[in-house]
């Protein structure tokens, strides 16, 4: 047996799903809140990179009070999936974040899980967090551009070599050589580019659908060979944080969780944080109600849909999708895509684009031709029809030139 | 009971057997109707009736689940009659051994020349009908692993109203099928995906349907062309076969 057969049979009898441990005991969480005190106390001593704003201050600044920002805290623990008794440590936290650098490399995507988080429609304190968070590197924010991005590129990766955390955005194409995308001055692929980069890091987090698993990019016929950054990045420790766009609390949860403990947040078998992806849409859904009555939308704007029923019959995928925005929504709560009435279309899961988001129920989604395309199904099936009728004329001509000598007949 | 002159009476199904037969019969038949509305609710639900006064898809859900359970716990009981039965211990017809391969060969043969060759003991269970049978039990097993997969998904607090062994079993016990369905489905994504697991699940039913279809033709054909009461096996427990007339001396 070959090492990749090994592995896969290893890993198909460990594969795990969503399960969630949401109460450790006392003594690990005794334990677990020593570790972190001392951590911010020794991140306390650090001074902020760069001249980066001061917290408290962008909070005024924004006409947010201490007030808010509490609540957002108490809000925050009890999202990581911590004991009240955390939430000073991570408001705490949240202060000091700061003294962490992040890289953010942009592959193949449309920029929108950064939109997501620069066009709110007033920055709130998940926002403002990502605002002060020590951004040494992002293509799409930052001035520089040609050479002088990639020599900014190159002294913070270097200064930074083995503290920073890498936010990757954007799938990953293999085809050609990578030669599907390209960045900077010298042409660099994004293969070498995310190698590169996630090198010195001290953990990747692959934001968005597309760094998880190749999301669009990905979707058949994937034309670029494109895959997530786990099947390229190995050896590092991978945070893998879904969504279409991915959502800014969950990005600040697994930064808080970093700062806090020094650590990564516990995962699911697809490498989510277990805070944000140990929820099924389905389970926290407000419209879960009609779902049990068996009260559907039938057709966009019908009397179902005034009545915000479930959304089930119009492509739904909320029963198989993980994710916490039937809890905690977008934008700071103020809505989510079933609010809006339309269905979940399962972003946050793998292949969403093919399995998912087709607006019909699974055994419905007749989009696809089953192999592939138009034209090849139908050229594969008329081939297949054409063998199978030669085949059938070479047994019926055998069998005639057989039978053909008994003239007389058989035995009946 | 008085034997038909000429013909010998085999006993072939205790009563217990053919009580699980037709309870697997009733909870396919519900499976499938409840499972193709959970699948894609096919019907309405009056609009008018308040959503308390109603609960349709959550009944759907319930018999759907109740009949997999009842599957369940009789399957384990064929599995045990399988291996203990004091009537019919047909685990012995899927070895693929010499005689096994023959006998296959010849029933099939029989099939195929409809009737008109028939070179095996046709009073108990031949490998043909067995291999058969089993093709049944291992669509049945994937189906019922693969449902319960899907079932945990629901509890993923890891609590259940039977305690946290409960849902910690099905995940010990199904969660592989979440690779296989994608090898299954030939997914090409990062990360087993539930969703392939529903593919699957639904895939198989059809399978399952298919399987139905040929049975009922099959058990219908060997009736009316052995003319060996093949179809009271299952309702009255027995069949009759013709003794050979050097038996008969």
């Amino acid at each position: 047996m070959s090492i990749d057969k090994e592995e896969s049979v290893k890993k198909l009898f460990t594969a795990e799903s969503a399960q969630v441990d949401t109460n450790k005991g006392d003594a690990y969480y005794d334990e677990l809140y020593i570790s972190c005190q001392k951590r911010i106390e020794e991140l306390k001593k650090l001074k902020p990179l760069n001249n980066r704003v001061d917290f408290t201050e962008s909070i005024e600044d924004q006409g947010l009070e201490r007030r808010d920002f509490l609540k957002w805290a108490s809000a925050t623990t009890a999202m990581l999936m911590l004991p009240a008794s955390f939430t000073p440590l991570v408001a705490e936290a949240a202060v000091l974040m700061n003294r962490v650098p992040v890289i953010w490399v942009e592959l193949s995507d449309c920029a929108g899980n950064s939109e997501a988080l620069l066009r709110s429609d007033g920055p709130k304190i998940d926002e403002i967090i990502l605002d002060i968070i020590s951004l040494e590197f992002h293509e799409t924010l930052q001035a520089a551009s040609g050479h002088q991005a990639e020599k900014q590129m190159d002294e913070a990766m270097e200064h930074f070599k083995g503290k920073y955390l890498l936010f990757v955005e954007g799938a990953v194409p293999l085809g050609m050589n990578g030669q599907f995308g390209t960045i900077g001055a010298k042409g660099e692929t994004f293969v070498d580019h995310l190698h590169r980069a996630a090198e010195g890091a001290a953990a990747v987090v692959a934001v968005g659908s597309c760094a998880t698993y190749g999301g669009i990019p990905a979707a058949a016929p994937n034309p670029t060979d494109s895959v997530g950054v786990m099947d390229v990045v190995k050896g590092k420790p991978i945070i893998n944080i879904p969504a279409c766009p991915a959502n800014p609390s969950n990005m600040v949860g697994v930064i808080l969780h970093f700062v806090l403990t020094g650590t990564i947040p516990e995962l699911d078998s697809l490498l989510r944080p277990k805070f944000a992806f140990g929820y099924r849409i389905h389970d926290n859904c407000e419209r879960r109600a009609h779902f049990d009555a068996g009260e559907y939308v039938e057709e966009w704007g019908d009397e179902g849909a005034k009545n915000n029923f479930c959304l089930y019959k119009v492509g739904c995928k909320g029963p198989m999708t993980f994710n916490n925005c039937s809890i905690i929504r977008y934008n700071e709560g103020v809505n989510w895509p079933i609010g809006v009435g339309r269905g979940c279309i399962g972003c946050s899961e793998p292949d969403f684009w093919d399995k998912y988001a087709y607006e019909r129920p699974m055994s419905n989604a007749n989009i696809k031709a089953p192999t592939g395309g138009v034209e090849k199904t139908v050229d594969e099936f008329g081939l297949g029809l054409l063998t199978a009728a030669g085949i059938g004329i070479g047994i019926h001509a055998a069998a005639s030139a057989v039978a053909g000598k008994r003239e007389d007949g058989g035995e009946y | 009971m008085k034997d038909k002159p000429g013909y010998v009476q085999v006993k072939r199904r205790t009563g217990a057997m053919r009580i699980i037969h037709w309870v697997n019969v009733i909870s396919m038949i519900a499976a499938i109707i409840t499972g193709l509305y959970i699948a894609a609710p096919y019907y309405q639900a009056l609009i008018a009736d308040p959503a308390v006064d109603k609960y349709v898809m959550a009944w759907n859900r319930w018999v759907h689940f109740i009949v997999a359970i009842i599957f369940d716990v009789t399957s384990i009981i064929v599995f045990y009659l399988t291996f203990f039965s004091r009537v019919d211990r047909p685990w012995g017809k899927v070895i693929p051994n010499k005689q096994n391969l023959s006998e296959f060969v010849e029933v099939l043969l029989n099939l195929l020349t409809l009737n008109r060759r028939k070179k095996f003991n046709s009073e108990h269970n031949d490998s043909f009908n067995i291999t058969f049978f089993f093709i049944f039990h291992f669509l049945m097993i994937w189906m019922l692993l693969t449902g319960l997969q899907m079932y945990v998904h629901g509890l993923e607090s890891g609590i259940s109203s039977i305690g946290a062994w409960w849902p910690w079993m099905l995940h010990l016990v199904t969660d592989w099928t979440l690779p296989v369905s994608s090898w299954m489905v030939g997914s090409t994504a990062t990360g087993a995906n539930i969703m392939d697991v529903r593919i699957a699940h639904h895939t198989t039913m059809w399978l399952l349907i298919t399987w139905v279809v040929f049975h009922i033709y099959y058990q219908f054909w060997r009736t009316i062309f052995w003319k060996e009461g093949d179809i009271s096996i299952i309702v009255g427990g027995s069949k009759y076969v013709k003794i050979k007339e050097d038996e008969e001396a």
